[in-house]
C-alpha cells in the first residue's frame, strides 16, 4: 500500500526545511521575499484550540440539522477528522498521510515544500470548507455560524494567529491549501455510498424490503417507523478493508421457548427495564444521545475528546491525529455495526416481549430506535471510541465528561474511557431497547474497529 | 302504520334506505339489535401501520378448544396479532381473554383457519407483509409454526389474499395466495402487481410441492375457491384492485386435477370486469343452486349472477336491482363515495333469508371518499331485494373498517359481529336479537352444523348443505377464503324463519348427496359423512 501513495519528496525536504532550509531559501529568493517570509513553525507549535472549536461547532450543526442521525453524523465527523489531519500533516514532520491506507484513497494534495504555511489557518480554512460541504442543509443561522467562526478564530486565538507570522501571502496560501484539502477529501467522500445520507433515499438504491420470518425485526412501537438507513452497512468503510474484518459474534439462536437463552435475554431486558434503579435510568438517559436533541453518540465522544485535548493543553498536531483516528473509528463502527444489523436483522426486545412475555410492555424510558437490534450501535461505536482514546491517551486515563452539562446531567468523571464505553453500552439494556448479547457483541465489534484504526500508520 | 308501530325505526329506515319507496312496499324484516361489547368483552386490538398496512386487517374465528364457542384471532398490522379465548357464557355477554397461543405475530394482515393436515385440530394461515406463516394446531388453542414442516415458503411479498380447496382425491388441500404490489417499488406502485401462487399437495405427502405461479397477478385482495357451476370441482375467483394493475381485471382460474391453473377467457364467456376489488362474498341468493357473488369495491360494489346458468362463466351485475350497491354512506351526512372491504352473506335475523354484512372504511385519508363511512347491514326482503338497517341495528360504526366476521360467539344461535379497523380499535357487537343487552330475545329459528368426514379434508370444505324450510330450500357452500382477509372455520349457520323442524342434506365434497334427514331447530348438530347427524351438546 505504501507504494501506491503518490508522494512528493517532501519528507526529506521537511527535515531539512525545519533545521536550516530557511537560510538556503533566503539565499536563493528575491530580496523582498527574504525580508518578509517568517520562520515556518510545525503544527505542534500551535494549540488545539482551532480544531476543538471547529468540532464543537460541527456537533452543534449535527444536532440542529435535520437528517443527521447517528450514522450520518459519525460519517460527517469522520471526514472532518480526516480533513483536519490531512490539512496539517505536512506540518507534522514525524507524521505521514493516511492516503494509501484508507479504502480507495490513493493520494491527497501535499503542501509545496518551498512554501511556508500557517497551520492554524490551514486547519481553519479546511474545517470551514468541510463543514459547509458536510452540512449543506444547515439552517441559515448555522451557516452564518460557520462563517463567523472562520472569521473570528484568528481574532480569538492571537497566540496561534500572530499577525507577524501570518503574512498575507502565507495566509492566502494556507487558506488555499486548507480549502484544497477539504475539496479533495470531499471528492473521495462522495463515492462512499453515504453521501447526502441526511436526505431521502438515493436514486441509485433500491427500496429496502425487510426480510420476514420468526425472530426477524419488524417496525417497533409507537411510531412503527421504517428501517433507518438500511444500506448504510454497504457504505465503503474508511479504515476497515471490509466490514467483515470486524464481525460481531452471533447472538443466541432465536427461540420463543421459555428457558431458552434467547428467552432469558428478553426476560432480562424486561425485568431490568421494569425495575431499573435510579442510577440505571440516569445511565440510560445520559448515553441515549438522541439525534435532534444532542450531537448523537459519536458527537458525545468527539466532545469528550475535545475536553481531553483542552485539559492536556494539546497541540494542533495532537488534535489532528486524535480527531482523525477517533472519528474514522466511529464512522467505521457505524458502517460495520449497520452491516451486521441488517444481516442479522434481529427482532427488538419490545417486539419479542410483546409477542412472548407481556403483551402490553413498552420500554418506559425511551422509544426503541427504528432499526434491527443486533448489535447495539451505541456499544459498537462507544467501544471503538474508547479503544482509540485509550490507545492515544492511556487506557487508565481518568477524564471529565462535560457533554451534557447544559442539560443538567454533568459534569461526570470516569476512571477510564473503557469504563465510560461500558456504561454507554449497558445503558441500552437498562433502557429496554437491547439484549445483553447485543451489548456484548457490539463491544467486541467496536474493539476490533478500534484496533484496525489504531493500526493505521501515522508516524513515519 | 302497523309496520311502523311494530318497528319504531322503520320510518327513518324507509327514508334513508336506498330506493326507499320500493323497499317500503315489501314488508320490512325484523331488525336484529347489535350491542357493542368491545370493551366489556376485553377485546383490545388496534390495526396499525402505514403504507403496506393500508389493506388487510382480518379476523379469524375458530373453536380451538372444543367448547363449541369460536375463539377470535385478530390481526393488528405492525401491532401484535392476538388470539382471544372465548370465555363467554352461553346466551350471555361476550367475554374474551387474550391467551398466548403461538399465533402471536407482527405484520399480520389477515388470517384463515383451516385443518391442513387433517388431524382434527384447526391450523391457521396468516397473511402478512412478508412471508405467509402457517401454524399447526396442537389442540387446546396452542399452535406451532409449520412452514418448514409443510414445505411452504411463500417468499417475502405482500400477501393479501387466501383461499383453499381440496382437489379431487387429495388428502391435503390446495392453497392459493394472492399478493399485492411489488414491495420494492413503493414510490411508483402502479403497474407493479406481483403474481399469486398455488400450492398443491406434495405427492410424497406431508406438505406441499413447489408453488405454481398465478400469472398474471393483478393485485388480489380476495380469493375464493367456489364451485361456481356445480361441476364438483372448485374454481378460484380472484378479486383484484384496479388501483394498481395495468390491464388487469377480475379473474376466475380453472383448476383441472394435475394441470396448471388456467384463466377462463372471454371466448369461454368470462366478461372482463375492472373494480377496486377488495372482498368476495358468495351465496345462492336466488335458489337456483348456483352461487351469486358479491364483490366489494370503492363505491362500485357488484352482485353477480350467472346470466346463462352453469354453462359459461358469464356474469351480469344485479347490485342495483337487488339494492346492494351500498355505494354511499346511508347515515352520518358524508356524501362521498364509500369504500367497502369485507363482505359476508349470513342470516342475522333468522328469517331464512341471507343478509349482507359489509365492512367499510376510508383507505386512509382519501379526500374524495367518505371519511364517515358506516358499515352496512343489508337485510334481504322476501322479494330478493335488500334494505339497509345498519343504523337501526346499532352497528353503523364510522371507524376505518377493514376485515370482519359474523359468528355466533356466545352460542345463542344469533350471529355476533367482529370488525377490524385501521388506525383504530377492533370492535365487537353481540347480537341480542329482538331483545336488549339485559334481556336478549330470539328472532326466529336457527340451526348450526359442523360437518365431519374422515381422511383428508376433515371439515368437508367444498360441501354443499341444503336445508328445506318447507316453503323453500336454502343452501350454503362450505368454503375457506373470501371476505377481506378474514376467515371462519366451524359452525355453519342457518336461519330457519318460523320452521321448528327442517330437513337437511349434504352434498359431500366430490361426492353425492346424502339422504334428507329431519332435525329440530335451534340446536347444534354434528354431521358426519358416515355416522350421520348427531346433536351436539356443549361440554
Amino acid at each position: 500500500m505504501e507504494g501506491a501513495v503518490m508522494r512528493s519528496p517532501l519528507p526529506a525536504a521537511w527535515a531539512r526545511f525545519a533545521s536550516g532550509a530557511l537560510l538556503l531559501a533566503a539565499l536563493l529568493a528575491p530580496a523582498a521575499v527574504r525580508a518578509q517570509e517568517p520562520v515556518a513553525r510545525p503544527a505542534s507549535a500551535f494549540s488545539a484550540n482551532v480544531a476543538v472549536d471547529w468540532f464543537q461547532l460541527s456537533l452543534l450543526l449535527a444536532q440542529q440539522t435535520p437528517g443527521f442521525s447517528p450514522p450520518v453524523t459519525a460519517r460527517a465527523l469522520g471526514y472532518l477528522g480526516l480533513t483536519l489531519y490531512e490539512s496539517v500533516v505536512p506540518g507534522m514532520p514525524a507524521h505521514q498521510s493516511l492516503a494509501g491506507q484508507l479504502n480507495e484513497l490513493s493520494s491527497l494534495p501535499w503542501a509545496q515544500p518551498d512554501e511556508v504555511l500557517h497551520w492554524p489557518t490551514v486547519a481553519n480554512a479546511a474545517l470551514a470548507t468541510m463543514n459547509r460541504m458536510m452540512f449543506p442543509t444547515a439552517s441559515a443561522e448555522n451557516k452564518g455560524r460557520i462563517d463567523l467562526l472562520e472569521r473570528s478564530l484568528p481574532l480569538k486565538y492571537t497566540q496561534d494567529f500572530d499577525p507577524a507570522t501570518v503574512t498575507p501571502d502565507i495566509g492566502n496560501r494556507s487558506e488555499s491549501f486548507g480549502k484544497l484539502m477539504a475539496m479533495a477529501v470531499m471528492t473521495w467522500a462522495r463515492t462512499d455510498g453515504g453521501h447526502e445520507g441526511w436526505g431521502p433515499l438515493r436514486r441509485s438504491q433500491a427500496t429496502f424490503v425487510p426480510p420476514s420470518g420468526p425472530g426477524l425485526w419488524s417496525p417497533t412501537p409507537p411510531g412503527f417507523a421504517p428501517p433507518l438507513l438500511p444500506y448504510w452497512g454497504a457504505n465503503r468503510p474508511m479504515a476497515l478493508k471490509r466490514v467483515a474484518d470486524c464481525p460481531a459474534p452471533s447472538p443466541p439462536p432465536y427461540s420463543e421457548e421459555p428457558g431458552s437463552p434467547f428467552f432469558k435475554e428478553a426476560q432480562e431486558v424486561w425485568r431490568i427495564a421494569n425495575a431499573a434503579t435510579q442510577e440505571q435510568r440516569q445511565f440510560a438517559l445520559y448515553w441515549a444521545d438522541d439525534p435532534g436533541k444532542t450531537p448523537t453518540p459519536a458527537g458525545h465522544w468527539a466532545y469528550i475528546a475535545g475536553d481531553v485535548l483542552k485539559a492536556r493543553k494539546a497541540t494542533l498536531a495532537d488534535a489532528a491525529e486524535a480527531y482523525a483516528r477517533l472519528n474514522i473509528a466511529m464512522s467505521d463502527a457505524f458502517v460495520a455495526g449497520w452491516a451486521t444489523k441488517y444481516q442479522v436483522h434481529l427482532i427488538r426486545p419490545v417486539t419479542y416481549v410483546q409477542l412472548v412475555i407481556d403483551s402490553n410492555w413498552v420500554p418506559q424510558l425511551m422509544h426503541t430506535p427504528p432499526f434491527p437490534e443486533y448489535p447495539s450501535g451505541h456499544s459498537v461505536q462507544s467501544a471503538a471510541a474508547a479503544g482509540v482514546l485509550g490507545a492515544l491517551f492511556g487506557a487508565d486515563t481518568a477524564f471529565t465528561d462535560n457533554t451534557h452539562n447544559d442539560r443538567g446531567w454533568g459534569p461526570r468523571t470516569f476512571r477510564s474511557f473503557k469504563a465510560a464505553a461500558d456504561e454507554a453500552a449497558v445503558s441500552r439494556l437498562y433502557a429496554g431497547i437491547h439484549f445483553r448479547s447485543g451489548v456484548e457483541g457490539g463491544k467486541v465489534q467496536g474493539a476490533c474497529v478500534a484496533q484496525k484504526v489504531m493500526a493505521l500508520k501515522t508516524r513515519r | 302504520m302497523g309496520v311502523l308501530r311494530r318497528w319504531p325505526g322503520a320510518l327513518a329506515l324507509a327514508m334513508t334506505a336506498f330506493a326507499g319507496a320500493a323497499a317500503a312496499a315489501e314488508p320490512l324484516p325484523p331488525v336484529p339489535r347489535f350491542v357493542e361489547e368491545t370493551d366489556t368483552a376485553g377485546l383490545q386490538s388496534r390495526f396499525e401501520g402505514q403504507d403496506e398496512y393500508m389493506v388487510g386487517g382480518g379476523v379469524a374465528t375458530v373453536d380451538c378448544d372444543g367448547d363449541g364457542l369460536p375463539e377470535v384471532y385478530v390481526t393488528a398490522g405492525v401491532n401484535k396479532a392476538k388470539l382471544y379465548r372465548n370465555k363467554s357464557s352461553r346466551g350471555g355477554p361476550i367475554r374474551l381473554a387474550e391467551e398466548r397461543s403461538g399465533l402471536e405475530l407482527t405484520n399480520a394482515l389477515g388470517a384463515y383457519p383451516i385443518d391442513i393436515d387433517a388431524d382434527g385440530q384447526a391450523d391457521m394461515v396468516v397473511l402478512r407483509v412478508g412471508e405467509v406463516e402457517v401454524f399447526r394446531g396442537l389442540g387446546g388453542c396452542r399452535f406451532e409454526r409449520a412452514n418448514a414442516r409443510w414445505k411452504l415458503n411463500s417468499g417475502n411479498a405482500w400477501h393479501t389474499a387466501f383461499s383453499a380447496t381440496w382437489e379431487r382425491d387429495q388428502a391435503w388441500p390446495t392453497l392459493a395466495f394472492g399478493t399485492y404490489v411489488d414491495r420494492a417499488r413503493p414510490e411508483f406502485p402502479w403497474g407493479s402487481c406481483t403474481p399469486g401462487s398455488l400450492w398443491r399437495p406434495d405427492p410424497a405427502g406431508g406438505g406441499f410441492a413447489a408453488a405454481l405461479p398465478l400469472v398474471p397477478g393483478h393485485c388480489a385482495l380476495s380469493m375464493l375457491f367456489s364451485d361456481w357451476n356445480r361441476s364438483g370441482d372448485a374454481a378460484l375467483r380472484v378479486s383484484n384492485d384496479r388501483e394498481y394493475y395495468k390491464g388487469g381485471q377480475e379473474q376466475l382460474w380453472k383448476l383441472a386435477p394435475g394441470q396448471a391453473p388456467v384463466l377462463y377467457t372471454a371466448e369461454q364467456g368470462w366478461k372482463p370486469l375492472q373494480v377496486w376489488g377488495m372482498g368476495i362474498a358468495s351465496h345462492d341468493l336466488d335458489g337456483d343452486g348456483l352461487p351469486e357473488v358479491f364483490l366489494t369495491s370503492m363505491s362500485d360494489n357488484k352482485l353477480q349472477r350467472l346470466e346463462a346458468g352453469a354453462a359459461t362463466p358469464s356474469y351480469v351485475d344485479m347490485a342495483f336491482k337487488r339494492g346492494v350497491t351500498a355505494h354511499r354512506p346511508y347515515v352520518g351526512g358524508d356524501i362521498h363515495p364509500s369504500t367497502a372491504w369485507h363482505a359476508q352473506f349470513a342470516d342475522v335475523n333468522h328469517d331464512g333469508l341471507a343478509d349482507l354484512f359489509i365492512v367499510k372504511g376510508n383507505v386512509g385519508n382519501m379526500p374524495d371518499f367518505a371519511t364517515l363511512d358506516p358499515n352496512n347491514l343489508l337485510l334481504q326482503l322476501a322479494d330478493g331485494r335488500f334494505v339497509e338497517v345498519g343504523q337501526q341495528a346499532g352497528m353503523a360504526s364510522f371507524r376505518r373498517g377493514r376485515g370482519g366476521m359474523l359468528a355466533d360467539l356466545n352460542g345463542d344461535g344469533l350471529l355476533d359481529m367482529v370488525v377490524v379497523n385501521r388506525w383504530d380499535k377492533a370492535q365487537l357487537w353481540r347480537n341480542v336479537g329482538a331483545g336488549t343487552a339485559e334481556k336478549p330475545a330470539p328472532m326466529g329459528h336457527w340451526l348450526q352444523l359442523r360437518l365431519r368426514q374422515t381422511g383428508g379434508n376433515r371439515d368437508a370444505i367444498g360441501a354443499w348443505v341444503e336445508v328445506d324450510l318447507g316453503a323453500r330450500v336454502v343452501r350454503q357452500e362450505l368454503t375457506i377464503g373470501g371476505g377481506h382477509a378474514s376467515g371462519h372455520l366451524g359452525w355453519m349457520h342457518f336461519g330457519l324463519g318460523d320452521a321448528t323442524r327442517v330437513k337437511l342434506r349434504v352434498q359431500w365434497p366430490h361426492g353425492d348427496w346424502s339422504d334428507w334427514r329431519s332435525v329440530a331447530a335451534d340446536a347444534f348438530y354434528g354431521v358426519d359423512r358416515e355416522l350421520g347427524i348427531v346433536e351436539w351438546k356443549a361440554p
